[in-house]
């Protein structure tokens, strides 16, 4: 038996951060991470996109479910400007994780989280979240736990709907209309 | 008598950790009910039933998930020599489907199960009491989300008679 799925460092204690609650236009923290084939890659590297930042793991069978319609919306919202990022939080080999994100067909970026962007992204303690992201870096929504696919598609349209703000966008066309899914009580 | 005891305390740390829970921000736990003492002779065995509990909602992997990518539960004993603990037997797990695997069977731990430890004394063991402690190791998920990795602390004592 194999064990290779675990989480980030999980006895540490995560450190305090506004980002809780409704993120709604707060500005995404911005970050550098390394991707699976070894490159850096910032959030800020994809300004002027939208941004479907997924945080996931290869032992959560929630998130296993989302992955396939993330490739989907990547390749339908491609050319008007979609990203769809995905921030894997095991612990466990990249070889291993590419290997799984090869057989579940992903085509978009994939990198290995840390427990700084967990941090940073308001103590990520549940798998699957989303982060949308407009063009201009703010939030627009938030999703935890796995979510109708249509609820997704939602939140990516909006974050598609933003314009940035100060280059080719008039100052008084709204930059994005926000939302947020939380999970329901269990 | 024992075994309504240590329900109760379970039912106890359930409803502390019901009550300290916010919508949407529950934390998944498993408790360890306490076991009382633990006679063996010298040169003697003994089967502990170590009970947990899995907290509302949620399910944990059984020891033998499906599939190498799910965690395993565990559980990781270290006795005082010259007490071992050399087996350990977990329950099989149940094979349920979930609403976002429906057509993909999970082998699962949840409410209450137990799982056995075999208790070893030499026969040169000398009387006392020898403490065994451990850690269950478990990730936990409900229906939509996956939590990481846990562990609950569990100990109990080995008591030695005197030859």
């Amino acid at each position: 038996m194999v064990a290779s799925g675990k989480y980030l460092n999980r006895a540490r204690q995560p450190r305090a951060t506004s980002l809780v609650g409704d993120v709604r236009g707060k500005v995404a923290p911005d970050f550098e991470l390394t991707s699976l084939d070894g490159k850096r890659v910032k959030l800020s590297d994809y300004r002027g996109k939208a941004v479907l930042l997924n945080f996931w793991a290869t032992w959560c069978s929630p998130c296993k479910v989302e992955m396939p319609w993330f490739v989907d919306l990547q390749k339908k919202y491609a050319d008007e400007g979609l990203v769809v990022v995905g921030v894997a939080m095991d612990d466990t080999d990249a070889p291993k994780i590419a290997q799984f994100a090869s057989e579940m067909g992903v085509n978009y970026p994939v990198l290995l989280g840390t427990d700084k962007v967990s941090d940073d992204y308001g103590s990520v303690q549940f798998l699957p979240t989303s982060f949308y992201i407009d063009r201009d870096g703010k939030f627009v929504g938030k999703g935890v736990g796995l979510l109708a696919r249509k609820e997704i598609e939602d939140n990516v349209q909006k974050a598609l709907a933003s314009r940035v703000v100060g280059a080719n966008t008039p100052a008084n066309v709204p930059v994005s209309k926000p939302a947020v899914q939380q999970p329901e009580a269990q | 008598m024992k075994v309504a005891q240590a329900l109760l305390v379970l039912a106890s740390v359930f409803a502390a950790s019901m009550i300290a829970q916010e919508p949407g921000t529950h934390v998944p736990s498993v408790a360890f009910a306490p076991v009382g003492r633990v006679q063996v002779k010298p040169g003697g065995t003994a089967n502990v039933q170590l009970d947990f509990r899995v907290g509302p909602d949620f399910h944990v992997n059984s020891n033998h998930p499906h599939s190498e990518l799910l965690i395993p539960t565990q559980l990781k004993l270290t006795a005082v020599q010259p007490v071992s603990v050399p087996t350990l037997k977990y329950p099989a797990g149940e094979d349920v489907s979930f609403p976002f695997a429906p057509d993909e069977k999970l082998s699962v731990y949840s409410g209450d199960f137990s799982i056995n430890a075999v208790v070893k004394v030499p026969l040169n063991a000398k009387a006392g009491d020898y403490p065994v402690t451990g850690e269950l190791h478990f990730q936990a998920c409900d229906r939509r989300a996956c939590y990481p990795p846990r562990t609950t602390p569990v100990k109990f004592t080995v008591s030695v008679a005197s030859k």
